[in-house]
């Protein structure tokens, strides 16, 4: 077998091999790969700061599933650390069934994480007062229309069956007019049906958090500005963790910053191998020709 | 290295092994953990759908007397009717309600959403360049979007103008499905990041989570 025939036939259990040790080795091994702000990220983290405290809320809908969670876990952590420590409530809420588990995980933990650093009670989180977690609700276009009018109408209790009226934010939060922006962290095609019903009816502004697989059909979307900030991925992820952390919002670096440097190597890698495998390519055809 | 005592830990450890060693070959481990995957989550979302979305939105109004909620339960049973060949033309009652009720309130804010505003965003107007580099892009997105629309315009031969400005359509599109690949790869990679991460930290307490 001739050179060329080789380097374009490697076994695949070698890449497999290879794969494995570069996902590992960044975290024993000090690795730092500069990770640059992309736009649409800032954008985000600007729209977010630019929200005064204590007056609107934000609204997340955690939209994503457990296979997703490495890519939209740390963004909704990041999210809901950047709004908490600006003193912005936030509204959450699912329309994916897989997700409520996921929500009440990254709230539980974000809330664990404030309160244990909080000097006193002013400084810890209460739930029904700094944030609301409403649930899972299916038919989700008439739902997201229907909270135009009326949260309470289309979620007569919480998560947790609590009266959505004895809520002390959700007295004051009654429709899109009391909410600053959606941010839909999602691992599907969620965010196109806030950007069609919602904010098409109500000018609900609308972020998005999305994985790496989704994220490109969004960016027509945020040049036209119907998005008002767009997370794609885990990279965006961990540029919203950077943010983040820089502005003191955050304590330590987030998951996502660490795989980064994990997936950086990789690209470097795959990039070899499709460049070795072209060139076993383009020599093998034209030893054929010749 | 702090190996965790937690059963479901190592229940999803042991799982997420299980299916790795797909990598290597078709296995009875691989096998069995992708048939308890697929069990699992029918059956998630089975019970998830009915305490959830069937009895608070149907069978509980109905007890409580709100008989009006016979109409969704009769629609949405004539869906079953597709399996008894007598009846089966009923369904088409349910998918017509879907249909007209869907294409009533999607086609204007579809067009609204989806054209008039991306439409917008393609106009380029004297105010695109009061920055320099936002001009630029404007110019190579109204560019990209001319000469992609050319591409597929099929009415004409593509020769001369029309070939040279398809042809560069196609290099458009070929960037756009480069980056969706390149976007693509970095999703499965992540993915296998956040298995690592699982397998390294809470199950064998090696990184710090």
């Amino acid at each position: 077998m001739k050179w060329y025939d080789r380097i374009a036939t490697i076994d695949r259990r070698i890449i497999y091999v290879l794969l494995t040790v570069l996902v590992i080795l960044p975290f024993f091994v000090k690795v730092s790969i500069p990770q640059r702000i992309m736009p649409q990220t800032q954008r985000l983290f600007d729209f977010i700061e630019s929200i005064p405290p204590r007056e609107k809320a934000v609204m997340i809908s955690f939209d994503y599933t457990p296979q997703t969670q490495p890519e939209c876990h740390p963004m909704a952590k990041a999210l809901l650390q950047h709004c908490f420590g600006r003193d912005i409530p936030v509204i959450g809420l699912s329309f994916d069934p897989e997700a409520p588990g996921l929500a009440i995980d990254v709230l539980t933990r974000v809330n664990h994480e404030i309160d244990s650093l909080a000097a006193d009670r002013d400084d810890s989180l209460t739930y029904g007062v700094d944030y609301v977690y409403l649930g899972w609700k299916s038919g989700r276009i008439a739902a997201q229309l229907d909270m135009g009018e009326a949260i309470a109408g289309v979620y007569p209790r919480d998560y947790f069956g609590n009266l959505i009226d004895s809520l002390p934010l959700m007295q004051r939060v009654r429709n899109y007019k009391n909410i600053a922006i959606v941010v839909i962290i999602a691992a599907a095609d969620y965010p196109i049906d806030w950007i069609r019903y919602p904010q098409t009816r109500y000018g609900v502004k609308v972020g998005a958090g999305l994985t790496a697989v989704m994220a490109p059909q969004y960016y027509p979307f945020v040049q036209t500005g119907q998005v008002s900030g767009l997370l794609s991925g885990m990279k965006g992820a961990a540029e919203y963790e950077k943010l983040v952390l820089e502005h003191g919002y955050a304590r330590t670096p987030g998951t996502a910053e660490t795989g980064m440097n994990s997936q950086s190597m990789i690209h470097i890698l795959i990039m070899i191998f499709i460049i070795l495998g072209n060139i076993g390519y383009f020599f093998s055809r034209r030893s054929k020709k010749g | 290295m702090n190996i965790t005592t937690d059963p479901w830990i190592w229940t999803a450890a042991i799982l997420t092994v299980m299916i790795f060693s797909f990598l290597y070959k078709d296995n009875p481990f691989y096998k069995f953990g992708e048939h308890l995957f697929v069990g699992v989550a029918n059956g998630y979302y089975i019970v998830y759908y009915w305490h959830n979305a069937l009895k608070p939105n149907l069978f509980e109004p109905l007890s409580a007397g709100q008989f009006i909620y016979v109409v969704p339960l009769l629609l949405g049973l004539m869906y079953f009717a597709r399996f008894i060949p007598r009846i089966s033309w009923l369904v088409r009652i349910p998918i017509g309600f879907t249909i007209g009720w869907g294409a009533g309130l999607s086609i204007p804010a579809y067009f609204q959403a989806d054209v008039l505003r991306q439409l917008e965003g393609t106009v380029v107007t004297p105010a695109t360049f009061a920055d320099t580099a936002n001009g630029i892009w404007a110019i190579i997105i109204l560019i990209g979007v001319a000469c992609t629309l050319i591409y597929f315009f099929f009415s004409r031969e593509h020769k001369g103008l029309l070939g040279h400005a398809s042809r560069l359509g196609i290099i458009f599109i070929m960037i756009g499905f480069g980056a969706s690949f390149g976007y693509t790869v970095m999703a499965r990679v992540s993915l296998l990041i956040g298995r690592v991460q699982f397998l390294l930290g809470p199950w064998l307490g090696l990184i710090k989570q």
